[in-house]
């Protein structure tokens, strides 16, 4: 009687994730958080060093994401990847931190800015300057 | 046939003549130093452009920590300690014999077998010599005496030695300098050689030529004065690095690199920064 009652608890909690969970991935709610990371000082700072659409005070330290980007499409995903888990396995003197290596972000988080750094050829999805500099 | 086995001789010995010549910057530690990225006037240049107004402002108002230069006038001529002494005592009443002294500092000095600071050397002084207690290292008071006696050098260009005993620590001075820290794995010298003159958000990257010759100063951020070490401890931290205790060996290794790298600049304290 109890366990049945737990079980049925239990399948209402998962039905209801399964209804959230694609609804967010839909909206493109990674590359949201992605672009998050991507500004939050204490998380990715990415705009410490490079310029990335919507920010105020972007650095030049690191190419320019928005320009490099042309260069990348979905296919260059997993190099991508690659590149902001450990930037020293292609400019082995690099200065960008690694950020999956020295674990400052989360796999998740790398995976949303690599969604995010995806979406800025994607104008549908994420038009430049469309975001403050501030996250949300 | 034996012309030309000399010349090759002579190759040779000019290569290794070379070769040594360009280790000397590195020699023994493996360091390859990375090219100065910036000159120092195209720095200057760029320093006005980011931060002019800053300085212009500063320049009218006064400078904050002219007032803890001045409290270390004052404290110089103060009797402190068991001896019944002032650093006046031995120094001249207005410093006179510490004229241009702090220009060669830091140094070495074979009685603590390391670098001595002019920070160390007021404590040294104070308990050595006057019998009165250290100073906290940062407190208002250490500061002070630090910035009074660093301006009996104001105007006199930096001139510290790195030769014969001081070498080691020079050395040991860069390493630190060159190596990675932090969860960030930075280096100084990756920010403030490779990238200097570089935005870092709203920072300019400063050249490390131009480190030494301006603390303590005060600096905005900070609402206060401070010493070179201070920020030492800010830089660590913002590479996620653990700072290290205020005038630990590598720290005054590191303080000497450093002012090294300024030699020829005159002494300008205190200095202000954003
Ligand atoms: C401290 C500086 C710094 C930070 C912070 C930084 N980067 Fe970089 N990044 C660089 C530099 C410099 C390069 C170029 C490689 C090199 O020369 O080391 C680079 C290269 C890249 C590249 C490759 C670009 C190309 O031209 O192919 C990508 C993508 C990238 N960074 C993304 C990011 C992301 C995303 C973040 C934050 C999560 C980030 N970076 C944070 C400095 C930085
Ligand atoms: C992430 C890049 C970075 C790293 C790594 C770094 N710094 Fe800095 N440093 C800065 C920034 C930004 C400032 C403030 C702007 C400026 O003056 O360069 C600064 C300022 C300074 C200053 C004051 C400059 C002035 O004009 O008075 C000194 C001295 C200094 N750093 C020394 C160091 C030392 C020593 C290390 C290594 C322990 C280090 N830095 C590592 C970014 C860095």
């Amino acid at each position: 009687m109890r366990t049945s009652k737990i079980a049925a608890l239990g399948l209402t909690f998962a039905f209801l994730t399964f209804l959230t969970l694609p609804t967010a991935v839909l909206a493109g709610g990674s590359a949201e958080a992605g672009k998050k990371v991507v500004d939050t000082k204490k998380l990715g700072n990415c705009a410490a060093c490079h310029v990335v659409p919507g920010m105020e005070f972007p650095g030049d330290v690191g190419p320019n994401l928005i320009e490099a980007m042309k260069n990348y499409s979905e296919k260059d995903r997993e190099m991508l990847r690659e590149r902001v888990w450990d930037e020293r396995k292609f400019m082995p003197d690099t200065i960008m931190p690694p950020f999956g290596a020295n674990k400052i972000l989360t796999s998740q988080q790398i995976d949303d800015v690599v969604d995010y750094l995806l979406s800025l050829n994607d104008k549908k999805i994420l038009k430049g300057g469309e975001h403050d500099g501030a996250g949300r | 046939m034996r012309r030309c086995f000399y010349f090759f001789i002579l190759v040779f010995a000019a290569g290794a003549v070379a070769a040594g010549g360009a280790f000397a910057g590195g020699a023994g530690s493996g360091i390859k130093e990375y090219k100065q990225n910036i000159s120092t006037r195209e720095y200057e240049k760029r320093y006005n452009a980011v931060y002019g107004k800053f300085t212009e402002q500063m320049a009218q108002q006064g400078n904050p920590a002219d007032f803890v230069l001045d409290d270390g006038k004052d404290l110089f001529k103060k009797v402190d300690g068991s001896a019944g002494k002032s650093c006046a005592s031995c120094h001249g009443e207005n410093g006179e014999k510490l004229k241009g002294v702090a220009a060669t500092y830091p140094k070495y000095d074979p009685s603590i077998k390391g670098i001595n600071t002019v920070a160390l050397q007021i404590n040294r002084c104070r308990k050595d010599n006057m019998g009165a207690p250290e100073l906290k290292y940062e407190s208002h008071d250490q500061l002070a005496l630090e910035l009074y006696v660093k301006s009996l050098s104001n105007g006199v260009p930096i001139k510290v030695s790195i030769d014969g005993p001081a070498r080691p620590f020079y050395k040991a001075g860069e390493a630190y300098y060159y190596k990675r820290q932090g969860q960030l794995n930075m280096s100084c010298a990756i920010c403030h050689v490779k990238y200097a003159g570089h935005m870092i958000r709203a920072n300019l990257l400063s050249n490390n030529r131009h480190h030494a010759d301006h603390w303590p100063g005060y600096r905005l951020k900070w609402g206060k004065t401070g010493s070179l070490q201070k920020r030492f401890k800010g830089c660590n931290k913002k590479v996620r690095a653990k700072p290290l205790p205020f005038q630990c060996e590598t720290y005054r290794d590191l303080e000497l690199y450093l002012t090294y790298q300024a030699n020829g600049l005159p002494v300008e304290v205190p200095g202000f920064r954003m």
